[in-house]
């Protein structure tokens, strides 16, 4: 009982304020609704019991992307952007696309068929770092090059002059 | 318990969110704020199943470990292309960058 009382209040905390996000003139408020969306995707991760994604999400993107993400709304763009029309053209046909794409995945995800029962959690951070440098080296190197490769390259593009 | 198909639903709904952000918004920025709210989505549903379907193996948490870290790399290198873009054409809407239109 108390499990679904924290999921519905989780599931209210990602999407109103996803919700929000994409609808508010302001981009800074949409970037601060984001944030607050992103950390109720990090609760339901402690509600699934993953508990170094929880943290993870809320280092990476809570405390890095959007922080970054509100630097350079405030780097770009005037303040008459604040206060500009924020859709396009072709908003109803988004719309009208994103109901038909929501409506065709609730009964996709009807389809699968319910787990009998749950163990409990555990913690899973030990078995997971286990993992990431057993099995799965290989990707694990390689995303470690695709970040250094985005480092240099961001420092590239912001450069003046360049 | 909790049922998959929670987890799975609030999942589907961000990822239209985030479709309709990125299909309709005018700001550059705003559209890389719709991308995130999708790869948020991708990793409720790698984490849910993982734990529904798969527990004892945490296969999914890992590819979502990988996904959060691409989405960081993503995010550094269009806000580092946005920044660029500002300063040579002095707009950040989409619409006005058509340098490449005929």
């Amino acid at each position: 009982m108390i499990a679904k009382l924290v999921f519905a209040f989780l599931a209210v905390l990602v999407l109103v304020p996803a919700g929000l996000a994409v609808t508010v003139k302001n981009i800074f408020h949409s970037a601060l609704w984001l944030v607050l969306s992103l950390t109720g995707v990090a609760g339901l991760f402690a509600l699934l019991g993953a508990d170094f994604l929880f943290v993870a999400q809320i280092l990476v993107y809570t405390g890095g992307i959007t922080v970054l993400l509100l630097f350079v709304v405030l780097l770009s763009g005037s303040p008459k952007d604040w206060i500009v029309r924020q859709v396009n053209g072709q908003w109803a046909w988004g719309l009208a696309l994103s109901a038909i794409f929501v409506g065709l995945l609730a009964t996709l995800f009807k389809q699968i068929p319910e787990p009998a029962e749950l163990t409990p959690a555990a913690p899973t951070s030990a078995p997971l770092g286990l993992m990431l440098v057993r099995d799965m080296l290989l990707p694990f190197e390689a995303v470690s090059l695709v970040l250094l490769a985005a480092l240099v390259g961001a420092i590239h593009f912001s450069k003046r002059n360049s | 318990m909790l049922p998959l198909f929670g987890y799975t639903l609030v999942s589907g709904v961000l990822v239209s969110l985030g479709l309709f952000g990125a299909l309709a918004r005018r700001n550059t920025l705003s559209i890389l704020i719709a991308i995130e709210l999708i790869f948020n989505a991708a990793n409720i549903n790698l984490v849910a199943f993982n734990r529904y379907l798969h527990p004892g193996q945490p296969a999914g948490q890992a590819f979502a470990i990988f996904v959060i870290a691409l989405a960081a790399a993503e995010a550094v290198v269009g806000l580092a292309l946005v920044l660029t873009v500002y300063r040579q054409f002095k707009t950040v809407l989409s619409e006005d960058l058509n340098l490449l239109k005929g």
